[in-house]
């Protein structure tokens, strides 16, 4: 394994306000499975952004398979034989997964009319080598996260990449479909003889799937470690620079009145098919109910349609004793509900806009903020959106950047942040450490248990299992739009859970 | 720390406003350049031709006053265009808007034929901002709860509303001189709008108008009603999510842009024409849209390049006098447009090599300075 894949030497990347990279020397080699953590704004993004020639450093050179890249731009990466899959999925959502696979490299009739069949046959070949399985004619818009990202890494493969770069991909991923992903590295590492360069936060996935493990701090490289080396308590402190100790939440125990009830609740999903089949469920105030399901099993659409952002086909939902049929997303918010979306680039933030706007979003109206209802007061808005960066200790280049420029972890920050700063009696929760660093999951984790010791019913869905399980106090397990059991997190292991999530009934497995 | 960040976000915020407003003067100097080009290869004096062109807009007060006037269209016009594209919709149906605001207006005039003054002017306004709300209320609704496209829709509406108002001018509305065929009677003069300069267009009109682009650049730039819209035309689905009323905010931005339409054709009318006949407009909303387009849709921009562009046009009727077709104006308007659309992509690719250079220049002068790091 003595060949090298990819050398950096001495890049830095300097935007406005933030040296992102700071002086980063990091040879990778052919074959190998190279893990990179750090905390959210670290600059793992932007250090394989430059790799795939998004961006040009201000400083150094990068060198793949001993040929220095002199123009970047990633039509020379990928034919160099660099693939990456981002953070944020950049797929036409209107088109097939063969036609997005295929794109810019499109199989021709005649060379010159696009040939559907031949897309959908390249694709069934590339799925048939790697291991991956979807389906060619399926809609991009239509099919779930975890298989978008199926279609994005086919993409590369198909484009011939040989060293592949992963940004954060187990983030949208249940346990399952990770392993699945994990799976298909190994496969391509052995038999293909691919570099793989993976983004996580979950530590004991590097644990799992790499060979070597490099740390990013503030923009720096901190650590090139052989990853047998390490354990996930040693990678944590070098990645935030102290010990992170998932202490015990301390949750009490004052259980109210029932804050949220949903009663035979059916919704359809982006294709008029049945998503929620019949569910009822019911939330009390100062209690968590967590909602464990594999990816597109309803969990999504459930949450949309109790916040608004879906219409209900028939049953009822009821927050704080009033029945929400056909409100929008403000009326209900008006009740006293405040929501996490699942997805954060197209429904939780403005990605053109600052973060001080994002931030004041829901309180422009406040008198505070509101001159006599007739002027901003600009000077009060930024005061407190820069008291909410400093408290949600969100890292970036300040409050008046766009925050599509800031990290993936940063961005939900600021969504976490604001969500939680009507102090919602309700709360619905989707998804809220998705692509954030183990320090500020700590935090996260926190002021969701402060939300519940202080009275919030919290509805919470989550891929992560281990989130469900540290957080809620009650379960309830999805398959295919219908519950299928209901426990006390504290008389279940995920081992059993993990029954229910594929669909067996709580009637069928234990009569009790 | 922080007041330095503030202090350095301000310096950059500056900067990019510099490099506009850089390429658009490089922009509008290569438009005179290509022209000037155009004209010699024609076998027109360029200089005698900007010349006369400088004259026809600043040779006397009334001209001044000529292009006050049509600065003023293209302003409210402009700004129209740029409160539709604040909330995510593109009106391009301001013609037709326009159109219907200035034959109701002067229809009300004339029905009230009579009456004082102060009741006319106020209702023949509300007439045109009415007709040209409710004309850009249908795109708007079909957009919002149809999902219409808009730009289609307005397209095929300026040319109902253009046949519309021309069946109107020559059928029912018609006036009764037999010599004029296809226009509405003539307002009675106690209405029209008093003349700032004589003899030219100018009127107390622009007096109103300065109100409205007030008006309208507080509430994008001041209030939270402005940022609602931004947010709401910038990610409509996380506007609806946060709680915004969309909907109601797509429909009224479209609304009021339509009225602002409406009120200049109802400042044609009653300032420079007192009569409706098809001239009341050549495609003036188009011009103002195009200003908008050019000005980034940023609605300051929008008011000063209104100004330079109106020079252009009214400089360029000078020009006619010495035997250059006026044309020339439209060919140098395309061109600041081609050249400022063009820029970026340019300025991106500059930047991106001068990037690349610094890169290797600093690893050179690493490898020549021997060992530096490790
Ligand atoms: N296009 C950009 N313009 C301005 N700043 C940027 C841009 N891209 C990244 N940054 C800044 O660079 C820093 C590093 O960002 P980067 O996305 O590389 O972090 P990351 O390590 O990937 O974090 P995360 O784990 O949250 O994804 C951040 O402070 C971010 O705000
Ligand atoms: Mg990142």
């Amino acid at each position: 394994m003595g060949e090298i894949a990819v050398q950096f030497k001495h890049i830095s990347m300097e935007f406005p306000g933030v040296l992102a990279n700071d002086d980063i020397t990091l040879d990778i080699r052919k074959g190998e499975v190279f893990a990179l953590v750090g905390e959210n704004g670290a600059g793992k993004s932007t250090l394989m952004n430059i790799l795939y020639g998004i961006n040009t450093p201000t400083n150094g050179e990068v060198f793949i398979r001993g040929k220095k890249v002199e123009h970047f731009d990633p039509g020379v990466a990928i034919s160099l034989g660099v693939g990456m899959v981002h953070q944020h999925f950049m797929l036409v959502p209107s088109f097939t997964v063969a036609q997005n696979i295929v794109l810019s490299r499109e199989p021709k009739k005649m060379g010159v009319f696009f040939d559907n069949k031949g897309a959908e046959k390249e694709t069934e070949k590339l799925v048939k080598t790697y291991g991956l399985t979807v389906e060619p004619s399926a809609v991009v818009q239509e099919i779930s996260v975890g298989l978008q990202q199926r279609v994005e890494i086919l993409k590369t493969l198909y484009r011939g990449a040989d060293i592949l770069i992963l940004d954060e991909p187990t983030a949208v991923l249940t346990p399952q479909e990770t392993d699945e992903l994990f799976a298909v590295i190994r496969k391509i590492v052995r038999e293909h003889g691919m570099t793989v360069i993976i983004i996580t936060h979950k530590l004991y996935e590097v644990m799992q799937i790499s060979d070597r493990v490099g740390v990013m701090r503030k923009g720096k490289l901190v650590g090139v470690e052989n990853t047998s080396d390490m354990d996930e308590r040693k990678l944590a402190s070098l990645m935030v620079g102290r010990p992170v100790l998932y202490e015990n939440l301390d949750k009490e125990d004052d259980i109210g009145d029932e804050q949220i009830r949903v009663d035979d609740l059916v919704v359809g999903d982006n294709r008029g098919l049945v998503a929620v089949d019949g569910v009822s469920l019911s939330v009390r105030s100062g209690e968590i109910l967590g909602i464990a399901a594999v990816e597109g099993n309803g969990q999504s659409e459930l949450l949309e349609a109790i916040t608004g952002m879906r219409k209900i086909e028939s049953g009822s939902v009821t927050i704080r004793g009033r029945q929400i049929n056909g409100m929008d997303p403000g009326a209900i918010r008006g009740i006293g509900l405040a929501h996490i979306p699942e997805d954060r680039i197209s429904t939780g933030v403005c990605a053109d806009a600052s973060v001080s706007d994002n931030l004041l979003m829901g309180k422009e109206r406040n008198p505070e903020f509101n001159t006599l209802g007739i002027a901003q007061n600009n000077a009060a808005i930024r005061k407190y959106a820069s008291e909410i960066y400093e408290k949600f200790d969100i890292r970036g280049a300040g409050i008046d950047v766009n925050v599509g420029s800031m990290s993936g972890g940063n961005m939900q920050k600021v969504v976490v942040a604001r969500e939680f700063s009507f102090d919602a009696p309700v709360l619905i929760i989707s998804q809220p450490t998705r692509g954030v660093d183990v320090g500020a999951i700590e935090f996260i984790h926190e002021q969701i248990i402060q939300q519940r010791n202080e009275g919030a019913a919290i509805l919470l869905s989550s891929a992560d299992l281990d989130e469900v399980f540290r957080l809620s106090d009650r379960i309830i397990t999805l398959y295919e739009g219908k519950v299928t059991g209901e426990f006390k997190a504290s008389e279940i292991t995920k081992e059993e859970i993990g029954y229910f999530m594929t669909g067996k009934r709580e009637t069928e497995a234990a009569h009790e | 720390m922080n007041e330095k960040q503030n202090g350095f976000f301000a310096n950059l915020a500056e900067k990019l406003n510099l490099r506009y407003i850089g390429s658009l003067v490089l922009s509008v100097l290569l438009a005179f350049l290509i022209c000037a080009v155009i004209l010699a290869v024609a076998g027109y004096d360029p200089i005698a031709t900007y010349g006369a062109m400088w004259n026809g807009a600043f040779d006397s007060l009334r001209h001044v006053g000529d292009f006050l006037e049509y600065a003023m269209v293209l302003c409210i016009c402009g700004l129209a265009c740029v409160l539709g594209a604040r909330v995510g919709i593109f009106n391009v149906g301001g013609e037709g808007q326009l159109l219907l605001g200035a034959i109701f207006a002067c229809q009300i005039g004339i029905w009230l034929q009579g009456t004082t003054a102060w009741i006319v002017i106020p209702l023949a306004a509300v007439g045109a901002m009415v007709a040209g709300g409710l004309y850009a209320f249908i795109p708007g609704w079909l957009k919002v709860k149809q999902k219409v496209d808009e730009v289609i829709t307005t397209i095929m509406m300026n040319s109902i509303a253009a046949f519309l108002c021309q069946y109107l001018a020559k059928g029912p509305w018609k006036n009764a001189n037999k010599n004029m065929v296809a226009a509405t009677a003539r307002l009675n003069a106690d209405y029209w709008f008093g003349n700032l300069i004589p003899r030219s267009n100018l009127t107390t009109a622009i007096i109103a108008a300065a109100i409205i682009a007030f008006a309208v650049w507080y509430v994008m730039q001041k209030t939270a009603t402005g940022y609602e819209m931004r947010i709401t035309g910038s990610n409509p689905r996380f506007a609806f999510f946060s709680g915004l009323k969309t909907d109601k905010i797509v429909i009224l931005g479209m609304v009021v842009s339509g009225m602002m339409c409406g009120l200049v054709g109802m400042f044609r009318v009653y300032g420079v024409e007192h009569l409706y006949r098809a001239s009341i407009s050549n495609d003036y909303y188009f011009e103002g849209l195009t200003v908008a387009m050019i000005a980034q849709y940023n609605p300051v921009t929008t008011i000063y390049l209104s100004l330079f562009f109106a020079v252009l046009k009214i400089g360029a009727q000078g020009i006619e006098l010495i035997g250059v077709p006026s044309q020339i104006y439209l060919i140098m308007q395309t061109v600041i447009i081609f050249f400022m659309a063009a820029e970026k992509g340019i300025s991106e690719s500059i930047q991106k090599s001068l990037q690349a250079r610094r890169a290797k220049q600093a690893a050179i002068a690493r490898m020549k300075g021997g060992v530096s790091h490790e």
